[in-house]
């Protein structure tokens, strides 16, 4: 029991450590940076750093998600759900493109 | 109408004709009944090259072009999907079916009608005309470097050339042909089971080699050398002084370049000029991105001078008054949607002339375009 009390909390700490974070940077209307490796249950935050509107989307299976529309300095997370490829796009300026490759 | 008819007619006499009849402008097509023919054959070994580049050959050096230059180039191969590699076969076969008005409903409407090579291709019409004179939502794009963009339509629905080439064929203000009819007639044309079996060997008359097929020719319309090319790689008597002065405007003053950048002058996006006449725009495409509403994909301006009247809704004839709405805060400064990019820059009328003699200089040379006048039996 004592051994229970001691490797459960430790486990959890395990697992939550595990999950990463990755920071997308959304300036001149370009994803930095543009391919990223990660794991299931990793966040990507994207964060407009341009004095207009962006967007992220990704049409991909599982990892289907939009965050709608991001103003300038607002930040949002998602979390990658299934392993696959996504491909990320912003709607308003097709020219940012990113890859996240997702293990 | 008129155009729609004289097409059908200049068709159908084509079919028992093989002579080509050549004429030099539009105003001729009321004497002759014929379309419009551009001499000389179509060099399509360049652009199967081109696209060979990408995985064969290494790109044209470009260590003579200055950084600048290289910005306002087409130094890019033309992009093909995996699945439809550019060959003379698919090329041919594609012409022969974007020239075709046998892929609308009454044999009248071709793609060709709304994007015709000696209009920009475009149709210099406000809004696109289909069969019975059926006018559209929107005014017809120009096809000019298509390939290289994003995503295909105003509202950027479709990504590639394969996905939009079909929808006009089905749509009812257009071709108002359903795919479940034209398949089984281009089986019934010998000449066109012969062709696709080239083209696309082994896999038949499908919706899919047919997208293909006219993905491949539109592949080819891309921009040729114009003064402003010339004049960016150092010839710098290759425009007036003027056109430089409006260069220099175009970049910084009117901002244009804030969305008519690089060698196609587009960045691909999706922009609201305030136009206010409720067309939603992309937003209907992606829901979520409010910022959207009334936004449109920025085109090229490269032939801009030949592909008039202007905007999605065709409202614009003129180049200095399409100027003034994007470079002096939009038609209306309070449209739902209006683009951040589009501010009262202040642009003086001789400042928006001389940016006018600037992008005239973007008119190429004639593309080189034999177009068929006798079609597969």
């Amino acid at each position: 029991m004592k051994i229970l009390k001691i490797a459960i909390p430790l486990l959890l700490t395990v697992c939550v450590a595990t999950a990463a974070e990755f920071e997308v940077v959304q300036k001149g209307k370009l994803f930095e940076p543009t391919a990223i490796d990660a794991k299931v249950g990793d966040v990507i935050k994207f964060k407009n750093a341009d004095p207009f509107a962006h967007n992220a989307f990704s049409e991909d299976g599982e990892n289907e998600f939009d965050i709608g529309m991001q103003a300038p300095g607002e930040d949002y997370t998602i979390t990658l759900k299934a392993a696959g490829t996504i491909n990320v796009e912003c709607a308003i300026h097709p020219s940012m493109q990113l890859k996240i490759t997702v293990n | 109408m008129k155009k729609s008819i004289l097409l059908g007619v200049a068709t159908a006499c084509a079919l028992n004709a093989t002579v080509v009849s050549e004429i030099s402008s539009m105003d001729d097509i009321s004497k002759s009944g014929w379309v419009f023919v551009s001499s000389v054959s179509q060099d399509t070994t360049k652009i199967v090259q081109e696209v060979k580049q990408e995985k064969e050959v290494k790109p044209a050096p470009t260590k003579e072009f200055s950084d600048e230059a290289k910005k306002w180039l087409r130094l890019a191969p033309v992009p093909a999907p995996s699945n439809n590699k550019v060959t003379p076969q698919r090329i041919e076969l594609g012409k022969f079916l974007y020239f075709d008005t046998r892929l609308s409903i009454d044999d009248t409407v071709s793609c060709a009608t709304c994007h015709n090579p000696d209009m920009g291709w475009s149709d210099q019409q406000t809004k696109a005309v289909g069969v019975g004179g059926a006018v559209g939502p929107r005014n017809s794009p120009t096809i000019i470097n298509s390939a290289y963009q994003y995503h295909q339509f105003w509202d950027g629905r479709v990504r590639t050339l394969e996905d939009q080439a079909l929808g006009p064929i089905e749509a009812d203000v257009e071709m108002n042909l359903s795919l479940d009819v034209l398949i089984p007639k281009l089986k019934g044309i010998g000449e066109y089971v012969t062709l696709f079996e080239k083209a696309y060997p082994g896999e038949g008359i499908t919706e899919d080699t047919l997208a293909r097929a006219i993905a491949s020719f539109e592949r080819t319309v891309v921009s040729t050398e114009a003064p402003f090319d010339k004049f960016i790689k150092g010839d710098k008597l290759a425009i007036s002084t003027v056109a430089q002065e409006g260069f220099e405007l175009f970049k910084a003053k009117g901002h244009c370049t804030d969305c008519h950048d690089g060698f196609n002058f587009s960045d691909g996006s999706f922009h609201n000029l305030g136009l206010g006449d409720g067309d939603e725009g992309r937003v209907k495409v992606r829901r979520g991105v409010t910022k959207l509403f009334g936004a449109m994909k920025t085109p090229t301006l490269r032939d801009v001078t030949k592909s008039w009247p202007y905007f999605h809704d065709g409202s614009v004839k003129t180049l200095h008054e399409a100027t003034a709405i994007c470079g002096n805060g939009g038609r209306f400064a309070d449209a739902k949607g209006l683009s951040s990019f589009i501010v009262d820059r202040g642009l003086t009328p001789k400042e928006i002339d001389k940016i006018v003699e600037f992008m005239k200089t973007l008119e190429g040379e004639p593309m080189k375009l034999t177009i068929p006048t006798v079609f597969p039996k």
